[in-house]
């Protein structure tokens, strides 16, 4: 059982959960928009169905609920790193494909990816208040981009941008919960321990 | 009964008949003259086929057939005309037929036997390309090739109005020879065996959309094909937002065919196959337009170091990003070339080359190219005579006189082999402007000066300088800024 939180460190910890409510947020109501414009752009179709794509960690969890806060953490910062990777990678592509023809996507793609980061390095300091801190990244980058034509690789970028939406719900709620208080501690508990 | 006599190569004729059944077990004397002259020349044989050589008008052939015991049964003499005897030249074999993906090109290579044949002999060959499972044709050309008495390699190209991948094609060719002198029948060789270049239908894994993310030009027919598993159905395709009718291509491939393809938008259009449980597979296909010839082709140096060369690029290709328009600057006297970085979103297009030492004429070759085409333009410049100042800097003013100053003002520019030519324009109040023209030898990243008389006192003046080659004009700088001064009280 870990110690109770120093009220300085729930202070800090329940700062860094509601900013990051607000960023996971904006994140997903650009990142809807992106998508509107994604499909718009590369003309698919809305209502395309698009199988799983291998590198993007599902954004539904089994037994929500019973994760632990440090579950929660360490499972939302592996996925916003894989989309970090991801988003960079789709960008990479933008601009090899269409160079400046199409910069209103690439500046959204890159604002969007600039989010990305930002969440990424909010969860890093979430996990920095318990003693183990975040894990490294090696190895950790997404797996290479097979080779995929390029009607692939638009369905590709239709299903990380379409998982990462679900991931900003997801983590606003992982992050509502690690801010709730304790049962009467008058203190929230330390992540090991809220559920 | 029956003699006939089938020669394949003008010099060897088959001689081939018929026995009764009787006289099918026994051995047959087979006598012929050659050229009407005796003697003749026999020998015996067990077959009902002799080979023997082809007479230039006729020849007596005798056949005997004999009984098992060797006893005679009976003899026949038959006369052979040449007209009599039929020429179908033997079936040709092919080499290779090989496919090349990238252009959905195929190559047929085969020998023409020529070694068989008198020299000089022409020869008329009938290649058919065939496709899909049932084999149809789709095409039939002839080929006319002359005999060289040696065995010639021939090799014919062939590009389909589809993807190879699509489906199976198959090839089979086969000949006549054009013997004019010769005055027997004369008939097309068989057919050789078919060969085959097999498609990606046939191939286990060989599922996808093709041509893969491919490039063509505004206006084109195009064939995309949909080869999916055994036992799938291919619900739809579709071309952007419209879906097409299919053209079965075997069970496990079928194509649309777009006709005069529109131009697509910056992202390419989408070409998808729907199949049965939602699966979906596509391709994309970039439609654009080959490069126009550039226009207005015009090359200046602005300070000795850099020739910078403008043009105006025609209509837009419609192709970005790794297919858009490429430049590059090739001048022909120095042999050196240079790539140009163009943004293809602004229209401005400007390339830069260095000015190399010790040469003053430049013989360029603008060469642009893209996916679909490629175009150039070609300029021939004096450098001497396409000099334009850089924009004059640092303008000073200064003069302790109520009549005259004196004017400073920087060249950024390596100007020591021509002389310029300066316009100062000066100003005040609500007079005329004046410009008073000064010509300064040029200098190396200079400093130029120049000194104005005539000036009234105690008169605000707005001076501003701008230059050109003395020597041949061709276009002045830009003005530099406006620099104010007043003149002293007399």
């Amino acid at each position: 059982m870990a110690a109770a939180d120093s009220p300085s460190a729930a202070l800090r910890r329940r700062d860094l959960c509601s900013r990051g409510i607000r960023l996971a947020g904006k994140m997903r109501s650009d990142v809807v928009d992106l998508l509107d414009t994604y499909v718009e752009r590369q003309g698919l179709d809305a209502s395309a169905s698009v199988a799983a794509v291998e590198g993007v960690p599902v954004a539904a969890a089994e037994r929500w609920d019973e994760q632990t806060g440090t579950q929660r953490l360490l499972e939302n910062l592996a996925a916003y790193r894989a989309f970090r990777a991801l988003l960079a990678q789709m960008l990479e592509e933008q601009r090899e494909q269409l160079g400046e023809a199409d910069a209103a996507l690439g500046r959204a793609l890159a604002a969007v990816l600039l989010q990305v980061s930002a969440f990424t390095y909010h969860l890093e300091e979430l996990l920095r208040l318990e003693s183990r801190g975040p894990p490294s990244e090696e190895g950790a980058g997404p797996p290479p981009l097979p080779h995929l034509g390029l009607f692939e690789r638009k369905l590709r970028g239709l299903g990380v941008l379409r998982e990462l939406a679900q991931w900003a719900v997801r983590s606003a709620r992982d992050l509502r919960q690690l801010a709730k208080p304790g049962p009467g501690s008058g203190s929230a508990p330390s992540l090991a321990e809220s559920p | 009964q029956n003699l006939k006599c089938v020669t394949h190569n003008l010099r060897k004729m088959i001689c081939a008949w018929d026995v009764s059944s009787k006289e099918r077990h026994g051995q047959t004397d087979f006598c012929y003259t050659t050229n009407d002259l005796p003697p003749p020349v026999c020998f015996r044989t067990k077959e009902k086929r002799v080979e023997i050589p082809v007479p230039e008008s006729s020849t007596m052939v005798t056949i005997t057939t004999n009984s098992i015991y060797g006893t005679a049964f009976a003899t026949k003499e038959f006369e052979i005309h040449q007209k009599d005897i039929s020429f179908v030249p033997l079936t040709p074999r092919i080499l290779s037929f090989t496919p090349d993906f990238s252009t959905s090109t195929l190559n047929l290579k085969w020998s023409d036997n020529g070694s068989v044949f008198p020299y000089g002999l022409g020869a008329f060959w009938q290649i058919q390309i065939l496709r899909k499972e049932a084999m149809e044709k789709v095409t039939q050309v002839t080929y006319y090739s002359k005999l060289t008495h040696e065995d010639i390699i021939l090799s014919w190209n062939w590009t389909s109005d589809m993807p190879l991948e699509c489906t199976s094609h198959y090839v089979k060719i086969r000949y006549y020879i054009n013997a004019t002198q010769f005055v027997g029948p004369k008939d097309w060789s068989d057919w050789s065996p078919v060969e085959e270049v097999p498609g990606k239908d046939t191939e286990p894994n060989g599922s996808g959309v093709f041509p893969q993310d491919t490039v063509v030009a505004v206006g084109s027919d195009v064939t995309i094909c949909c080869v999916h598993e055994e036992g799938q159905q291919i619900q739809r395709m579709t071309y952007g937002p419209e879906i097409y009718p299919m053209i079965h291509l075997s069970s496990r491939s079928s194509a649309i065919r777009v006709l005069n393809a529109s131009a697509s938008d910056t992202s390419g259009t989408n070409v998808v196959c729907i199949l049965s449980e939602d699966e979906m597979d596509g391709t994309v296909l970039f439609v654009g337009y080959a490069p126009d010839i550039p226009q207005n082709l015009s090359c200046e140096t602005s300070n000795f170091l850099i020739i910078k060369c403008t043009w105006k690029p025609g209509r837009p290709s419609g192709l970005y990003g790794k297919r858009r328009t490429k430049y590059s600057l090739f001048e022909r006297i120095s042999g050196k070339n240079v790539s140009c970085e163009v943004n293809e979103m602004n229209r401005e297009r400007v390339c830069g080359f260095p000015v190399l030492a010790d040469q003053k004429t430049y013989d360029f070759i603008l060469g642009v190219s893209n996916p679909i085409g490629q175009a150039e333009s070609s300029l021939l410049v004096d450098l001497t005579q396409r000099v334009r100042p850089k924009t004059p800097e640092k303008l000073t003013v200064s003069g302790n006189s109520s009549t005259s100053v004196r004017l400073h003002w920087f060249i950024n520019g390596s100007f020591a082999e021509i002389r310029l030519l300066c316009q100062i324009e000066i100003s005040s109040g609500h007079s005329e402007r004046k410009l008073h023209n000064v010509s300064v030898p040029g200098g190396k990243f200079s400093t130029y000066t120049a000194q104005l008389n005539g000036l009234n006192p105690y008169t605000k003046y707005q001076f501003r300088v701008r230059c050109l080659a003395a020597d041949h004009f061709w276009r002045w700088s830009d003005w530099s800024r406006r620099e104010q001064h007043t003149t002293l009280e007399a």
